[in-house]
């Protein structure tokens, strides 16, 4: 196998220079359409954002918007509400993402101990609210939990309640949990089913019972899918807000389960009536991408996803 | 392919292109957006249609060398994803020539330049000279007239007739509520009396005794009104908060809430389960539009009959004993984008909309009439409940054209919401909108 490393060029040697050219041709040419997809979808608008953020962008001033500085931020930062949309949205993505995540391992693994026929069917259930529209999804909710006589909920439990506005984080979490936890299926039982069937004999010829077989032969090699489930959902979750704002629109009372981006997407797009402020919107946003940014280095390095990418220590030609 | 055939084919060809030249005529295209959402109100979309085939037969008379066509779409859906959708029209520069919205919507979209001023063309048409004055103000900012009014109403007080009676109420005793509220003796304290009452009697359910509308709107400020609030100063044009008003209003909901005259539940009900709520006889009063009559009537199945059996309709009380009842307006208005490169053209169409045969349809989704000469059509006067209620005209208020009136609609909305999930107490919510008003809103807004 030839070294990939070039030898040093000396002056007039054009070929060798050519031939590090080329060298680098293949892999640029590879990695292009994701540098301006990356560009064009994530660095430009993160910067247009923090762009807009700086100005008083508004329905009033769109035609003549004017520089603020980080007037924006100070606005942010002296409300009385940003401490409890932060704790909001601390607890949302957390929770449902712990549901998401043990609930899709819990499905995944529960599915392939049964026979395919039944696993297949259980998992395909569990996909329908994924593929549902998020009205639609949303309307159902609204449907069985409405106060009795119309909701299933309150008629079956005797109270004449809304269940949504009576118990709106618990409704939140499960409504935006059950939809999360398909996608956290699918992955973990497509990386258990990548497992060598070696593994799994070796472990019945020891003895293993199926939890014994789970604890030290499954869950040890689920460690990249769990990352990537984590990491995908939390950002997921951080950017996403559409159930809570047709569930409970950020209430009910002041701020009860409004998250930031919920609180940026009213800011910038949502008035009932009059004035709405890109500006400020995009201040939120902004603070968003941030948050973004260092959840995605936190766990590239809790993770070790550098030990993912790094050469493998055995190669097989 | 014979050579005399080929000919042939060419002279016709030819001919028609010429005939064609001849007659050339220009089609002026136009769009314009409309919203119910309730669907009754469907005329104001078609009434952009007919009012086409209007000028297009006057175009035709006067010899004019092109016709209108427009294309019209009607939203059903809410008020929000509506003004979204006219907002990124705006930006976009793809905003519809003609866009029926809220009056109050005018200050902000004046402001930002998004839609033209009309006084040239009320002047130049006969036509808008029959709209009622008082409904010129309505539509009116800056000293500009901004929009061509259409579909004004009143939100009565209504009352559920057959449960009064289950509750004990004489015939005589219910027909005369109207007038004591009216008068100022039936009160929003009477509302929680006889609320109270209806729930310990089994009447109605607990949490069902009185409804306000479950999301942020405009039904809110006639009781802030009746509390002696106002919303915005006549000679500044600052928007105002008047924290006694505000306090007496949240303190009757806090009071409805705690002695089960009203649902905690209710923010944010789907607007569907509560008109079947309502319809289904389950709660004794309710502030709504007069519109919500036809919707009652039409989309919830009950009949005209019906609905005139089981309903009363009264102002919106006082708030203390010999008080002023009233009720709140939103007239919509057509607008014109300030971008169209037809403005002419849709001006011109506005004054065959507001055409009495077409003005008239206005009863259909129980919204009154602008014309003054439709207001003495045969179809209006003997229109039982609209010829009722019209009245109410002479008892109402309206929301203040202010572009920061969105934002101080939604901090009181959210301090409503937290005082009934008791989650602040009315002073404290009062406090936090003062706060709120202040940080957001700054030098527009006197709070007094």
């Amino acid at each position: 196998m030839r070294s990939g490393r070039p030898r040093r060029p000396e002056a007039g040697e054009s070929v060798s220079t050519r031939r590090a050219g080329a060298h680098l041709r293949t892999p640029a040419l590879f990695l292009t359409p994701a540098f301006v997809v990356i560009a064009l979808f994530f660095v430009l608008p993160a910067v247009v954002t923090v762009f807009l953020s700086l100005t008083d962008l508004s329905a009033r001033t769109m035609t003549n918007p004017t520089f603020v500085g980080l007037a924006n931020y100070e606005y942010i930062l002296s409300s009385r509400w940003t401490p409890i949309v932060v704790r909001n949205t601390v607890l949302y993505v957390t929770l449902t993402l712990a549901f998401n995540v043990v609930m899709g391992l819990a499905l995944a693994v529960s599915t392939s101990l049964l026979p395919d026929r039944i696993g297949n069917g259980l998992r395909l259930l569990w996909l329908l609210p994924r593929i549902t529209s998020p009205v639609i999804y949303v309307l159902i909710w609204q449907a069985l939990l409405a106060p009795a006589p119309f909701g299933l909920v309150g008629n079956l439990m005797g109270i004449s309640r809304n269940v949504v506005n009576a118990h709106p984080w618990p409704t939140v979490i499960l409504a935006n949990g059950l939809i999360g936890a398909s996608l956290g299926m699918l992955i973990f039982t497509a990386a258990i089913r990548s497992i060598p069937r070696d593994l799994f004999h070796a472990s019945a010829v020891d003895g293993a019972t199926p939890w014994q077989t789970v604890r030290r032969v499954v869950l040890p090699l689920m460690r990249w899918p769990i990352m990537f489930v984590t990491a995908y959902q939390t950002l997921s979750l951080l950017a996403s807000f559409e159930y809570i704002l047709l569930l409970t629109n950020g209430g009910p009372g002041f701020y009860t389960t409004e998250v930031w981006s919920l609180w940026a997407y009213k800011e910038a797009f949502q008035s009932y009536v009059g004035n709405v402020e890109f500006g400020l919107g995009a201040a939120m946003a902004a603070v968003l991408v941030v948050v973004g940014i260092v959840a995605s280095l936190v766990y590239l390095r809790v993770f070790r996803f550098d030990e993912l990418l790094s050469r493998p220590k055995v190669e097989v030609n | 392919m014979t050579k005399l055939v080929r000919t042939t084919l060419f002279a016709v060809v030819l001919a028609a292109l010429v005939a064609a030249t001849a007659h050339a005529q220009r089609t002026v295209n136009l769009v314009g957006w409309a919203i119910g959402p309730d669907d009754p109100a469907i005329h104001r979309a078609e009434n952009l249609e007919a009012a086409v085939d209007l000028m297009n037969a006057a175009l035709e008379e006067r010899g004019a060398d092109y016709r209108v066509a427009i294309e019209t779409d009607f939203e059903t859906v809410s008020w929000d994803d509506y003004r979204r959708r006219i907002l990124l029209g705006f930006e976009s520069g793809q905003a519809p020539d003609i866009i029926i919205s809220s009056h109050i919507d005018i200050g902000t979209w004046a402001d930002a330049g998004y839609i033209a001023p009309l006084d040239d063309y009320i002047d130049r048409y006969e036509a808008f000279g029959d709209i009622a004055d008082s409904l010129w103000d309505f539509v009116t900012y800056k000293g500009s007239v901004w929009g061509v009014p259409l579909n004004p109403e009143a939100r009565p007080f209504y009352f559920n007739k057959k449960l009064l009676a289950e509750l004990g109420w004489s015939d005589e005793e219910i027909a005369e509520l109207p007038e004591r509220v009216r008068s100022g003796d039936f009160t929003w304290r009477d509302v929680i009396d006889v609320s109270v009452q209806a729930v310990e009697a089994g009447v109605v359910e607990e949490g069902h005794g009185y409804w306000h509308r479950p999301v942020n709107g405009p039904d809110f400020w006639h009781t802030y009104y009746a509390f002696g609030g106002r919303l915005q100063d006549e000679e500044t044009g600052q928007l105002v908060f008047t924290r006694d008003a505000a306090l007496g209003m949240l303190t009757l909901y806090r009071d409805m809430v705690e002695q089960g005259v009203l649902t905690r539940d209710l923010i944010n009900m789907p607007w569907n389960d509560w008109h079947r709520a309502v319809t289904d006889g389950r709660v004794l009063f309710n502030s709504a539009g007069t519109w919500t009559w036809a919707q009652w009537a039409l989309e919830f199945g009950m009949g005209f009959e019906a609905v005139e059996e089981t309903f009363g309709h009264a102002l919106q009380p006082a708030a203390e004993p010999g008080g002023r009842p009233n009720t709140l307006s939103q007239p919509l208005a057509h607008m014109l984008f300030a971008g169209s490169e037809n403005l002419d053209v849709a001006a011109e169409l506005l004054s065959y909309v507001v055409s009495p045969e077409l003005d008239v349809r206005a009863l259909e989704s129980a919204h009154l009439p602008v014309l003054e000469s439709t207001r003495a059509l045969p179809e209006f006067v003997e229109d039982e409940f609209l010829s009722q209620v019209v009245y109410m005209l002479d008892y109402t208020t309206a929301q203040p054209i202010h572009s920061g009136f969105g934002r101080y609609s939604d901090v009181f909305f959210r301090a409503i919401s937290a005082v009934e999930a008791g989650q602040v107490d009315p002073e404290e919510g009062v406090e936090i909108v003062v706060d709120e008003l202040r940080r957001a809103l700054g030098d527009e807004v006197i709070i007094e």
